[in-house]
Order: structure tokens, then C-alpha cells, then sequence
């Protein structure tokens, strides 16, 4: 009985990292899968890859991807940094019902979220496309940036802005030169979690964007549909290998920053 | 005139914080080169008003006159005052040079001539050589050294001080007293310093204002203020005091403590309700026969300059400061000459030109 106990006190984690990872590592494997067998291991290949670049769909997904990623994630950064500013200098009532609502939308499931906007754009006679999509992340993308750039805020001598203003200096230098500058890692953790969240997201992107235009995650969930090509698998690797990279730096960043 | 001395101008400044009052109709002036400290507890208003005058907060009604005109409309980076924040409120992403030259670069000015400015400055604040320091890596007293050589780079009309000294250990702050003074002196700034440290505003100022609950409860110069206090509170809150509730019998006779003093106190009528203040060094402990009062010594503590003795004297008590000391359980005389009994009305607010007569 006490062997087993210590077998699994031993292995408990090893058993949780395998099963968590030992697919991820079959599909990076098989995307070198030179045939189109998932069962069978045909050689070492970059075929697959070569297809993934030759796609005009995938091509087009992933140019949507990043574009949207990007520009939700500079809009949403300068959205919520200014938001968060606005939200430190109120009053302690106003600011705590400030930061419930922003943390409202994190908590809600995608789904909601993603019904909800799709409502919201037929209901305002908006067509779905790239445009509302890209609305959409900003708007699920900014509470992030806001969470993240308020802990600085709130670490900061709570007179630092005033005291910029006492030696001279407008509102607008004061929030270019000290404000902004003070909590200039909450400002760049934010932006990379906008853009991880941007990168990653599926559900919201589904309700919010139509059949013609499609990103790297609703194209791969329409693919399925007809069973999945090995283009998928490489795609899927460069897109986690991608995702791991980001996610260690906002790691390290918020480490520090701690 | 004396008018054009005011370097600034309170008038009828009261402030309310959704419906809390927390200035109350203060008129105050300071003049040019003078050093004014506000005193009083935590909450008093005191802040508030320095925080009014550095332009962070607008008075619901009143003025507040610079050489003569009205500046609440002005903004604060365009008042030609500077503020040393509590706990210093640096720059933490800027040098200690940066975080010096951070207003003379909004003025301007030549890179050259910064550079000398901020080298005079690190001199007068004996911090010479600190200029790529962080300013996380300074202690305590070196961040609040270039606090204040940050503000005073810009060479203010007004120096603000909000409890500059709050955070340092008692002999820093001592040190740090004497030097803000002694910089004062020198280079002939108005400065207006805000404590609740009796101590500090008794050693530093020229001018002291005592405030409780928004109002202005005495203005005079230090030594005005600790031996003439315009009321019990005061009393009580520069130094150590026996406060008793007394009647005046008639001009320079008091009852307090179960028996009537002669004092010099005049013009408060006859049998009018009054506070009577006597500072405990100016009780004397004399033989049991010969004291006006007779009471036995509860407790004796050793004070370093002088012992400490609280005597009872039938239900009043008294704290006594003497070099000599009496045991514990002896029975006293106590004496008080009628020039340290001090009569005051229960409460009133003076204007400062009052107090200055008095002086």
C-alpha cells in the first residue's frame, strides 16, 4: 500500500505533464510525417510545411490573425492604459465599481461574450467581417491591459504626478514623461497578453466575423469539418511553438515587475 | 504698506469635502522670506491648506492672493511655488540628476547651464557625486535631500513643505531641522512647512499657526505661542500643560484646584468661567508648610534633563518638572508664581493681526 502511495507521490506531476503534453508532442511529430497516414510514420519531412506556405486559405487566415492580434493589441494597450489612469484618479467608490465592471467581461465565458457582440452587430445592422471582429478583440483584449497596468499605478507614490505638475510641467507632459514611463511594465505585460489572447482566441472570433473572412482558429474549426489535412498539424506547431515563446516573456516580464 | 509685504494672501478660504467641512473661514498671510509653519493634529486642515495654496485643491469659496492677485485659476505648474511631498514622491524611472533637472528642462533652459544648477544644488544638499545614483538606491534622508533639491532648483517664490521630516529617525530629523532652516536662511526663500511636531515648528519657525477642525486657532512667533497660548488646546498641544477649568474671581485673582492664586491677568470680568494653564517647569516644589497647595507625589520619572513628578493634591493632579528629585510618597509643598499662571477663555479663533499686537 506504501509503495504505491510513494509511486504516485513520485510520478503524480510526471503523470499530469505527459498527459498534458505528450499530444501536443505527437502532433509536432507528425507534422514531419512525410505521409498522409496519422498511424503510420512515413520518414522525415518538411512536406507539410511547404504545403501549409503554398495555401492561399491558410495564407489568408494567418495574415487575419496577425493583422487583427496586432492592431487589437495597440489599440486596447493605448485603451486601457489611458482607461486605467482615468480609473486610479477616482474616487475610492467610483474606482471600485470601475474595476468590477472591468473584470466582469474576463470572467464571463467566451461564449457569452461572443453571442452577445454577434447580437449586438446584427442588431446595429452592422456586417460581420474583419472590422467587427477586430472590435471584438479590442473589446475582450482591454480589461487585460487595464488588470495589468493598475497593480503599477497603485505602487506609485500616490503624489508622483502631482509633484510633475508642481515643477512645471502640463497634464499632458506629466502623463507622457512620468505616468506613462512609471508603469511602463504594466503597459508592455498588457499589450502581450492582448496579443497572446488575440492570437488565441477562437469563440468570439466565430460569433463575430462572417464565413468569408476567417482567421487561423475558425479556418482550422471549419477544416475539421472535413477531416483534418497534415497541413493542420504544422500549422498547429508553429502556432504553439509561437504562443510558448510569448508566454515565457510575459512570464518573465510579470516576474520581474513583481 | 504693509499690504505689499504679503507674499500670499488667504482670505475667507473654506473648503468642504462633500458636506464635511475642513476649512473653516481661514485668513492667514505670509510674508517674504518668512519661515510659517502650520501645527496642529491630523486632519486639522493643515494639509489642505498647503495643498490649496501649491493649487492640488480648490476652495469652495474665498481668495488666495500671490503679490496681490488672485491665482485660483491659475494651474499648478504655472504657480511660482514648489511643493516637497510627503514620503518625496521622486521619479523612480529617472537619476537623481534627471529627477533634479526634471523642472529646469520643462523651462528650457541650456543644457550647460542645467548642469551647473543641479551640481550648486547636490552641493547645498551634501549629496555631490549622487547624480547616476537610482533614486530606489538612496536611504530615506538622501531621497528626501533631493526632494527638496528638486524643488528648490527651480528657485520658487514659496517653498511647501508637507511634512518633509515624517518619515526619518529622530536624530535625521534633527539634523534635517536645523539644515532646512539654515538653507532657508541662506538662500531667502519663503518657506511654509506643515507638521504636527510641536517641536519641529517650535525650533524651525518664524511664524507658527496653530489649526484644529479647520480653524486657525493662534498665530504668532514661537516663543509667543509656547508662553502666552491663546487657549487650553494650544496650550496643551506646544508642550506639556496643567489645564484646569477656573473662575476668574476679579482682575488677578483666580480659583483653580481648590483655592484662589493671584495671577496678572486682567479684563475677563468678575466671576467669569476660564482655562488656567501652568507649564510643569514653572510649578516649584517647596516644604509642605509653605506651598500654596500641599500634595502627595504619586510617581517619579527620570526625563534625562529633569525628573517628572505627577502629585496629587486632594482630586486635582499635577505634572511637575524639576532637577531635584523627591521620593515617592512624600508629602509636598507646591508654589506658583502669579506670572506663569496663564488665563485664557474657553475657545477663540484670533486673526493675525490680534495675535501681532500682542507680540
Amino acid at each position: 500500500m506504501s509503495k504505491i502511495s510513494r509511486f504516485f507521490k513520485r510520478f503524480y506531476l510526471g503523470f499530469i505533464l505527459v498527459f498534458l503534453y505528450v499530444p501536443i508532442i505527437v502532433l509536432i511529430v507528425q507534422s514531419f510525417n512525410a505521409g498522409k497516414s496519422r498511424a503510420k510514420w512515413e520518414g522525415f519531412s518538411f512536406h507539410w510545411y511547404q504545403e501549409l506556405f503554398k495555401s492561399v486559405s491558410i495564407m489568408n487566415a494567418l495574415q487575419v490573425t496577425i493583422t487583427v492580434a496586432v492592431i487589437a493589441m495597440i489599440v486596447s494597450t493605448i485603451l486601457g492604459t489611458l482607461a486605467a489612469i482615468g480609473i486610479y484618479s477616482m474616487k475610492k467608490r467610483q474606482q471600485s465599481i470601475m474595476m468590477t465592471l472591468t473584470n466582469l467581461p474576463n470572467t464571463m465565458p467566451d461564449i457569452v461574450t461572443g453571442i452577445s457582440l454577434m447580437l449586438l452587430f446584427i442588431f446595429t445592422k452592422v456586417d460581420r467581417g474583419y472590422f467587427t471582429m477586430l472590435l471584438a478583440h479590442i473589446t475582450f483584449d482591454t480589461p487585460y491591459v487595464i488588470l495589468s497596468v493598475m497593480p503599477k499605478l497603485k505602487q506609485m507614490n500616490k503624489h508622483t504626478y502631482e509633484a510633475a505638475l508642481d515643477l512645471g510641467a502640463t497634464p499632458g507632459y506629466a502623463l507622457l514623461h512620468v505616468l506613462i514611463p512609471e508603469c511602463r511594465q504594466g503597459i508592455v505585460t498588457g499589450a502581450m497578453l492582448a496579443f497572446t489572447l488575440s492570437l488565441d482566441d477562437f469563440t468570439i472570433s466565430y460569433f463575430t466575423t462572417s464565413p468569408l473572412v476567417q482567421n487561423l482558429s475558425t479556418l482550422i474549426y471549419s477544416a475539421t469539418r472535413r477531416g483534418i489535412e497534415p497541413t493542420l498539424n504544422a500549422l498547429s506547431a508553429l502556432m504553439f511553438i509561437a504562443l510558448l515563446v510569448l508566454l515565457l516573456i510575459v512570464n518573465r516580464r510579470t516576474k520581474e515587475s513583481d | 504698506m504693509i499690504e505689499q509685504e504679503h507674499l500670499i494672501d488667504l482670505q475667507h478660504i473654506s473648503k468642504d469635502y462633500d458636506g464635511v467641512t475642513v476649512l473653516d473661514d481661514i485668513n492667514l498671510y505670509i510674508r517674504k522670506k518668512e519661515f510659517v509653519t502650520l501645527l496642529g493634529p491630523s486632519g486639522c486642515g493643515k494639509t489642505t491648506t498647503l495643498r490649496i495654496i501649491a493649487g492640488f485643491e480648490t476652495p469652495s469659496s474665498g481668495k488666495l492672493l500671490f503679490e496681490g492677485k488672485d491665482i485660483l485659476d491659475i494651474p499648478p505648474y504655472k504657480r511660482r511655488v514648489n511643493t516637497v511631498f510627503q514620503k518625496y514622491a521622486l521619479f523612480p524611472h529617472l537619476n537623481v540628476f534627471d529627477n533634479i533637472a526634471f523642472g529646469l528642462k520643462l523651462k528650457k533652459m541650456p543644457k550647460d547651464e542645467i548642469k551647473r544648477r543641479v551640481q550648486s544644488m547636490l552641493e547645498l544638499v551634501n549629496l555631490t557625486g549622487y547624480e547616476k545614483r537610482h533614486v530606489d538606491a538612496l536611504s530615506g534622508g538622501q531621497q528626501q535631500r533631493i526632494a527638496i533639491a528638486r524643488s528648490l532648483v527651480n528657485e520658487p517664490e514659496v517653498l511647501l513643505l508637507d511634512e518633509p521630516l515624517g518619515a526619518l529617525d529622530l536624530k535625521l530629523r534633527k539634523e534635517m531641522q536645523l539644515e532646512l532652516k539654515s538653507m532657508q536662511q541662506r538662500l531667502g526663500i519663503t518657506f511654509l512647512y506643515v507638521t504636527h511636531d510641536q517641536e519641529e515648528a517650535l525650533t524651525m519657525s518664524d511664524t507658527i499657526v496653530v489649526m484644529r477642525d479647520g480653524h486657525i486657532l493662534q498665530i504668532g512667533d514661537p516663543k509667543h505661542i509656547y508662553d502666552e497660548p491663546a487657549n487650553a488646546f494650544v496650550a496643551d498641544f506646544i508642550g506639556e500643560s496643567n489645564i484646569f477649568r477656573g473662575t476668574m474671581v476679579r482682575d488677578e485673582l483666580v480659583a483653580f484646584a481648590g483655592r484662589e492664586f493671584p495671577c496678572v491677568d486682567f479684563g475677563f470680568g468678575e466671576n467669569v468661567p476660564v482655562d488656567v494653564v501652568v507649564r510643569p517647569e514653572d510649578i516649584t516644589v517647596v516644604g509642605e508648610d509653605v506651598g500654596q497647595l500641599v500634595g502627595t507625589i504619586r510617581s517619579v520619572l527620570f526625563k534625562g534633563v529633569h525628573y517628572e513628578m505627577i502629585i496629587d493634591c486632594g482630586e486635582y493632579t499635577f505634572k511637575v518638572h524639576s532637577t531635584t528629585m523627591q521620593p515617592q510618597g512624600s508629602r509636598v509643598g507646591l508654589s506658583i508664581v502669579p506670572f506663569n499662571i496663564h488665563i485664557m477663555r474657553p475657545m477663540d479663533t484670533p486673526k493675525r493681526e490680534a495675535a501681532d499686537d500682542a507680540v
